[in-house]
This record gives structure tokens, C-alpha cells and sequence, in this order.
């Protein structure tokens, strides 16, 4: 069983918006398996360029909006891969994202890439179903 | 509780990159209801080596063998539920979007792409996900 969980908000489908070959989420095996996710205006789908401390934000605004649309939520993320631009700005990371995993963080893997469209940072997510 | 685990041997010694380059990894593990496949890069299926090319015939060689690994193991790439495309320059990224969406015409996977730094002088590897 493999389900196609679609944008929650006509912004959040960067395949119709950018062209990225895509889905936003896929549901299966009781996990949902979210695709890379940048900062996006939900509404516009236009690129929120900023600091890491805002384009995380954002991200976890439209996490929070993805996930729930699922039936599962941002406590239920299981692992994340945190790709950022630079390694240096890994504790500005860190500062914002303990804000939305407070508690029992998921699993986590930092790692510094190159991110498209000149984007600070991405974030990869796992999640219970 | 004990969930199953196996590795899968592929159906072409060729494509195993864990024996022509001596490598530490099998090509794919099932466990639970998932076949986790390393990542993969260019290889000629009939003679093991390395495929260099363009980011297109890369891409398209690499997911062609993927497509064969997993039809071996009873899986296809319609049962992809997620791919991480590492590339080695996020310039080429059209380029290998191009050829990535002629394998997966409907319902794509969710999908991560980004740029890093490949060994092995390749443009891009894939590794994904699937249902078994």
C-alpha cells in the first residue's frame, strides 16, 4: 500500500510550482516519507529566501501543515536529515530546531550541501503514519 | 519482537559494486516491509565498470539498473516511496530532473535532492526506498 499524500496548500506542490518531479509525501508501511522541504510561502509557493532561523521556520510551519494533513504530526517525526549551506551556522540550527521538537527529538543527521535554488536550508523527514 | 531481515543478492553480479570495487555494503536490504538499496552510481551492467557520463546518461543508467534490482527482488520502481538523488553540482539539477521523471511517469516518490561532493568521479548517485 502506497499512498500519494498531496500539498496541503496550493503552495507546498513544488512539482507544479518549480517543476520538481515529485510527490510531497508518500504514505506506506505505517511511515510517511516527506520529500526535501524548503522554505516556500504555502499560499504562493514563492521562495522565502532568509536566515536559517527563518527559512527553518517556515519549514516547520509547512512540516506542521503536511504532516497533519496525513494524520500525523511533528511529535511523531521519526528521523530528520538537516541539510544546511554552511556548517557554521549549525547552532543557529540547533536554537530553532529544539523549538519544535522539544521533546523527544527524532533521530537527526546534519550534514552540510549544496541546497537548490540558494536556500539555507532543507530539511529530509520520516514520520509515523 | 524480531523483524525479518535480508540482504538481497542482485540478479547481476555485474551491477554489485560491493564485489567489483571491494566495497562494505550490500546493494540492497529488505527489512520490515522496505528494500533499502545502497546508493547507486553509473555501472556498466554488462562489464561492472564504471559508466562515466553526462548527467543524463548517468541518470538514465543508473535507473535502469535500479529498475532491474528491484523487479530481482520482487519490487519495481512504481514502489519507490522515496529517493535521494545526490548530485555533484545542484547546476545539473534540470538535467537529471529531465531523465528522472521519464521512470516515474505517474505518482512520483518523495524525493530529496542535493549537491555534494561524489567519490568515485561521478556526477550523481541515487539510493532510495521501496516497498518489497
Amino acid at each position: 500500500m502506497r499512498d500519494v499524500i498531496s500539498a496541503p496548500a496550493s503552495g507546498l506542490d513544488l512539482g507544479r510550482e518549480y517543476g520538481h518531479h515529485q510527490s510531497p509525501a508518500i504514505r506506506a508501511g505505517g511511515l510517511i516519507f516527506c520529500s526535501g522541504m524548503v522554505a516556500v510561502n504555502p499560499e504562493t509557493g514563492e521562495r522565502e529566501h532568509g536566515t536559517v532561523t527563518s527559512e527553518a521556520r517556515r519549514i516547520f510551519e509547512n512540516l506542521k501543515l503536511l504532516l497533519e494533513s496525513a494524520g500525523s504530526s511533528l511529535d511523531r517525526i521519526v528521523q530528520v536529515h538537516a541539510m544546511i549551506y554552511d556548517r557554521i551556522e549549525y547552532d543557529v540550527l540547533n536554537r530553532i530546531y529544539r523549538q519544535y521538537v522539544p521533546d523527544a527529538p527524532p533521530a537527526r543527521t546534519v550534514m552540510s550541501v549544496q541546497i537548490e535554488a540558494g536556500f539555507k536550508i532543507m530539511l529530509d523527514v520520516i514520520a509515523a503514519a | 519482537m524480531t523483524l525479518f531481515r535480508q540482504v538481497i543478492e542482485p540478479g547481476n553480479p555485474a551491477v554489485d559494486p560491493s564485489r567489483k570495487f571491494n566495497l562494505p555494503l550490500s546493494p540492497a536490504v529488505r527489512g520490515g516491509d522496505f528494500v533499502f538499496l545502497s546508493a547507486m552510481a553509473a555501472i556498466d551492467p554488462a562489464t561492472g565498470e564504471r559508466a562515466h557520463g553526462t548527467m543524463a546518461a548517468e541518470t538514465r543508467q543508473i535507473l535502469t539498473n535500479m529498475g532491474a534490482l528491484l523487479e530481482a527482488v520482487g519490487s519495481s520502481l512504481a514502489n519507490v516511496v522515496k529517493v535521494n538523488v545526490l548530485i555533484y553540482s545542484m547546476l545539473e539539477y534540470e538535467n537529471m530532473n529531465a531523465v528522472y521523471r521519464e521512470f516515474f511517469p505517474t505518482d512520483p516518490p518523495a524525493r530529496t535532492v542535493c549537491g555534494v561532493k561524489l567519490i568515485g568521479g561521478h556526477k550523481v548517485e541515487i539510493e532510495c526506498v521501496a516497498l518489497a
